[in-house]
């Protein structure tokens, strides 16, 4: 192992469990085969036979997985958001004894197993070995099957069909997550949004100052229909051409099963009418994204004043809309191109 | 009707239009003649003159309709379709490299009438727009009798544009900057023109089709 001296900020954070010792030996034995390790991953397993290379990644103390970077880490280095999902790697005390960097953070820069102190040590070989092993989709236990060795697994993780959604409420960014039933009563129970069954709409947008469009004010609506939801989207923003209002729906599902679906909106008044048709966008598209590539019904704020019955000076905009199941899925010319910015 | 491809040449085409000595040399005398033999022949002499709707601002025409068409199509070669429906394609190599105002202007004889289809690319507010919208060869009133579609599709989705014919009275820049027609932005102008290649090509298909209201 290559060791680095590196200098060693005592941490300033308030260590949950700090004076709680803990006491364990270098290498961990399970009662029962070697096989039992591996229950410690819960879900599928593979049967390669380094079972006992599985033991040796875990970390004494939570008994997480570890995955490169391994690494003996030190309180500066800084903590990366993926650390709340994976378990970063593995720290190392000088006796070589390891935990996982998650733990790390909490055992105030001490090893737990011999209380000496934690460095920046980065062991190649062990890195190698994780590489090599494959470990279930960590969304096994909601439904995915899947078996990868470390890298595939995470982009097959950013990926996967059986990751939770995250919630669709447009605005500060909502960090929920979950399923969609979940989602929806989220969205009625803590966003307070309103509920509609059917697919069909007819909302009126109604603004007594119209200049004043603040930035990004927005309303949804979910819609329920053909057993589905539906987020539909109205906002009023600046795009580089002024004020606009925008439209749009989105699919509470997989971007798969949304293009099964089609939905059209409509707005007009003084013998003109704008109509927009498309496919929903699946809420795994962020609502800036989706509002970022237009892909929606968009009005300048002077049109939608002008179609806004009256004095030009109130918006009273009336925007109908359905949503409809496409007989069959739409031509192999379909394709998405990367509109964001 | 067949679809034409329209080619929005860049600079090269704009500016060979916009120096071609159509409203200076070739013609001006004619026109002049012409305006002034007219004036004083014209039947319905209590119609003011049209201002040639052709969008190059340097053509200062002045005609009856029947003479505007001829300046249009002999003048500045403007194509001219029967029927009231049609389908156009736009397309353009790099739309990057559209400057403001390049636009395209086609005619469309229906109903004993004759309509002009803009097709522009414009910048607003520093945004790169494309717009196409109608004018009625004709007096607003009689303009008001009549109603158009333009769609554009491509890619999974489509936008439809239903509207009036604004008359030749309003230049073809008061209607544009009134935005009173189907506006896009070149965004989403560039969504209905990808296809499966990887190619950054402008490839609109328009079509639409004018009728009657009463």
């Amino acid at each position: 192992m290559e060791t680095e001296s590196m200098d060693c900020e005592s941490s300033t954070r308030s260590i949950p469990n700090d004076n709680e010792t803990y006491h364990f030996s270098s290498t961990k034995k399970h009662a029962g085969a070697a096989a039992a390790v591996v229950t410690n991953i819960v879900g599928p397993t593979s049967t390669a036979a380094a079972t006992s290379v599985y033991e040796l990644l875990e970390c004494p103390v939570c008994t997480f997985s570890m995955y490169p970077p391994i690494h003996q880490a030190d309180d500066t280095t800084q903590f990366r958001d993926s650390v709340a999902e994976i378990a970063l790697g593995q720290a190392y005390c000088h006796n070589g004894h390891t935990l996982c960097s998650t733990c790390k953070v909490r055992v105030h820069n001490r090893c737990p197993t011999c209380r000496q102190e934690l460095g920046d040590i980065r062991c190649l070989a062990l890195e190698k070995v994780a590489e090599s092993l494959e470990l279930p989709c960590k969304y096994y236990n909601l439904g995915c099957p899947e078996i990868f060795p470390y890298y595939s697994k995470l982009n097959h993780e950013s990926l996967c069909n059986f990751r939770p959604y995250s919630c669709p409420y447009a605005g500060s960014e909502c960090g929920v997550v979950g399923d969609i039933p979940f989602l929806v009563s989220h969205l009625r129970d803590d966003h307070k949004v309103d509920m509609h069954a059917g697919s069909t709409f007819n909302h009126r947008y109604v603004k007594s100052n119209p200049r004043e469009v603040e930035n990004a004010t927005w309303m949804l609506t979910v819609f329920q229909c053909f057993g589905q939801y539906f987020c539909l989207h109205f906002e009023a923003f600046q795009l580089g051409m002024g004020p606009v209002y925008m439209a749009f729906l989105r699919f509470m599902g997989d971007e798969e099963e949304a293009r099964s679906y089609s939905y059209s909106l409509e707005v007009g008044g003084s013998g003109r009418k704008l109509t927009w048709e498309g496919t929903p966008r699946s809420i795994r598209d962020s609502h800036r994204k989706v509002r970022d590539s237009n892909d929606g019904l968009i009005i300048q704020r002077n049109m939608a004043l002008f179609f806004s019955s009256g004095d030009r000076k109130e918006l009273k905009l009336r925007i109908t809309g359905k949503i409809w199941k496409e007989q069959h899925s739409p031509d192999s010319g379909l394709c998405i191109p990367n509109l964001s910015s | 009707m067949e679809p034409r491809i329209n080619h929005l040449q860049i600079e090269s085409q704009v500016h060979e239009l916009l120096d071609y000595p159509v409203c200076t040399n070739q013609i001006t005398s004619t026109i002049y003649q012409c305006s002034n033999d007219y004036t004083g022949e014209v039947n319905n002499d209590k119609e003011k003159p049209y201002n040639c709707p052709y969008s190059g601002s340097k053509c200062t025409v002045t005609g009856d309709i029947r003479w505007l068409l001829q300046h249009l199509r002999n003048d500045h070669h403007v194509e001219m379709h029967d029927g009231r429906s049609f389908s156009h394609r736009y397309v353009h190599h790099n739309p990057k490299h559209l400057h403001h105002a390049t636009w395209m202007l086609t005619l469309l004889d229906c109903y004993g009438r004759q309509f002009c289809l803009y097709f522009e690319a414009f910048h607003l507010k520093k945004t790169p727009m494309y717009i196409a919208y109608m004018q009625f060869m004709g007096d607003e009133e009689e303009a008001t009798s009549f109603s158009y579609i333009l769609e554009i599709s491509g890619n999974g989705r489509k936008m439809t544009w239903q509207g009036v014919p604004r008359s030749i009275r309003d230049s073809h820049k008061t209607v544009r900057d009134s935005q009173d027609g189907l506006i896009i932005t070149r965004k989403l102008a560039m969504f209905f023109s990808a296809d499966n290649t990887n190619s950054k090509e402008l490839k609109l298909k328009i079509s639409g089709r004018i009728w009657r209201e009463h």
